[in-house]
């Protein structure tokens, strides 16, 4: 076997290119998901039983299903859905020319992300003792006070290291995103090998591009759960 | 495009079509649990062997192939494969039944997953257990056979579990280097429709991934309940057994247990919380 390592060696440049692609979507991702995910955990805490019940369902659904049929189905619900809606409407917007299909991808790992997240704020949110909320509560401070500058620094740290996971697993889930015609690095790398059925070594090319993302991925986290823990050692 | 509206009984009426195909799906996913599992136990063993390049050539796998989504290992393995037979044998593969270039992937990445379960399980056992099991004469072979694992898989059960689950949404993948499986098949009939009940069919693959999820997840929760009820070590812990040296062990062996099973930071946190209250 013999690899063509020039061909090699230029598409690696030009799957780099695709890497911002990647980042935005996994970004884009968490930073919609957050807020929803942690207002999910909440009600899954403290709702009321119908609330409790939807929020499990939603949670077991998508940790149930299979992310490529999640692609799928809202691929092929969403543009339909959204053009009878604003045909309804009245508008003459063209869905299918003139949405970004990157649009589509990032509602679909949104919503994935939000039930991966609701779990980890929810397990983070039952290690803060309960003392806590109280005692924030009895020195005068609201409720959101509290959550904000008691519960959620010290939640964050506990919940660092599977907000990590989730994140490399966003990164490589994002992969998946070619099948919605998104221009990430799997695509660039498969479109560059079509030409001239060098396959295996545009694959290899996107294999390292991948192994290098989640290195960088895993060292910042290393270091923002460094950063976030400093209260504990300043305390002693 | 013209909308046609949702046929939701059409669910039901294409699952009889659907549902042979699973066979295929869970054959793959079977397969390659096994043959992962297989290689998970000798990653699991090297990482704990006193020999450097094991322990380190087991640690850069399951870090690189951890880093590997599925889909790029996928195709790796699809186009890889034989053109690295073909230059190293000279034989050609390419002709090869698909489900076998799928159960080498997930078999691959199975490994790497299920090596870190085997290993933390293994580590949870406290070395007492073996020590003592040696001491009233068993071989050491014995002793790891019939004292050490029985209680480490218990440990590895609930992780094992997940990891099963995990592969086998994974598996989805498969149907993108053209395996005739479950997804496979719905994405044919879409096919043969001219795209036309799409929604119908993901929704019917939808549900049948997550029921079977589902019942692994129960059958898995059982099956722990089943298996602690021998007097592993876990029910070791809540009732433990009359004599002082005994309830000592026990509660060594809880705190130990604790201490690999829980991360880290949440301990931590916990202690921190007790200390602030004293």
């Amino acid at each position: 076997m013999e690899l063509d390592l020039e061909f090699m060696y230029a598409t690696f440049f030009k799957i780099l290119a695709g890497v911002s692609t990647t980042l935005e979507l996994t970004a884009l991702a968490l930073f919609l998901a957050a807020p929803v995910a942690f207002y999910l955990a909440v009600l899954r805490l403290q709702g009321s039983p119908v609330g409790r019940g939807l929020v499990r369902f939603y949670v077991s659904f998508v940790r149930g299903t299979p992310i490529v049929l999640q692609i799928l189905l809202l691929y092929s619900l969403l543009p339909s859905l959204l053009n009878t809606l604003l045909k309804a409407a009245g508008s003459s917007f063209n869905v299918f020319d003139q949405i970004n299909p990157f649009w589509y991808a990032v509602v679909i790992f949104t919503l994935n992300t939000i039930a991966l997240l609701a779990e980890v704020f929810r397990s983070a949110l039952l290690s803060i003792p309960q003392g806590q909320l109280e005692a924030g509560l009895s020195v005068g401070l609201s409720r959101l006070e509290t959550f904000l500058h008691v519960i959620i620094p010290q939640a964050l740290v506990v919940a660092l290291p599977s907000i990590c996971n989730i994140t490399v697993n966003l990164i490589k889930g994002t992969s998946l995103a070619f099948l919605m015609t998104v221009k990430d690095v799997l695509a660039i790398g498969k479109i560059a090998a079509s030409f001239g059925y060098n396959y295996i070594e545009s694959y290899l090319d996107v294999f390292v591009v991948y192994i290098i993302l989640c290195t960088l991925v895993q060292f910042l986290y290393g270091w923002l759960e460094k950063r976030a823990s400093a209260f504990r050692a300043a305390r002693v | 495009m013209n909308l046609r509206p949702f046929d939701p009984a059409f669910i039901l009426q294409v699952l009889p079509e659907l549902l042979p195909y699973l066979g295929v799906t869970l054959w793959v996913g079977f397969s390659s649990i096994g043959l992962g599992s297989a290689l998970g136990v000798l990653l699991a063993w090297a990482r704990l062997s006193r020999i450097k390049i094991f322990k380190l050539a087991a640690g850069a796998y399951t870090y690189v192939l951890r880093c590997t989504p599925s889909i790029v290992l996928l195709f790796i393995v699809f186009y890889g494969l034989p053109r690295l037979v073909e230059g190293l044998l000279d034989e050609q593969i390419d002709d090869w039944d698909r489900s076998v270039f799928a159960i080498l992937t997930f078999s691959l990445l199975f490994g790497a997953y299920i090596s870190e379960v085997f290993r933390a399980a293994y580590q949870a056992v406290p070395r007492g257990q073996y020590e003592a099991a040696v001491s009233i004469g068993l071989s050491p072979l014995e002793a790891v056979l019939q004292v050490v694992l029985p209680q480490a898989a218990l440990v590895a059960l609930p992780n094992f579990g997940n990891s099963v689950i995990n592969l086998l949404k994974e598996g989805a993948l498969a149907y993108t280097i053209g395996l005739i499986d479950f997804l496979g098949k719905g994405n044919l009939i879409i096919a043969q429709n001219y795209g036309a009940y799409a929604l119908e069919i993901y929704l019917a693959g939808m549900l049948v991934y997550w029921l079977l999820n589902l019942a692994l997840e129960q059958l898995f929760a059982r099956l722990e309940q089943k298996l602690d009820k021998g007097g592993g070590l876990k029910s070791g812990l809540r009732a433990p057994a009359g004599g002082k040296t005994g309830r000592k062990q026990t509660l060594a062996a809880r705190l130990r247990l604790s201490v690999s099973l829980r991360p880290k930071p949440e301990r931590k946190l916990a202690q921190g919380g007790e200390r602030e209250w004293n």
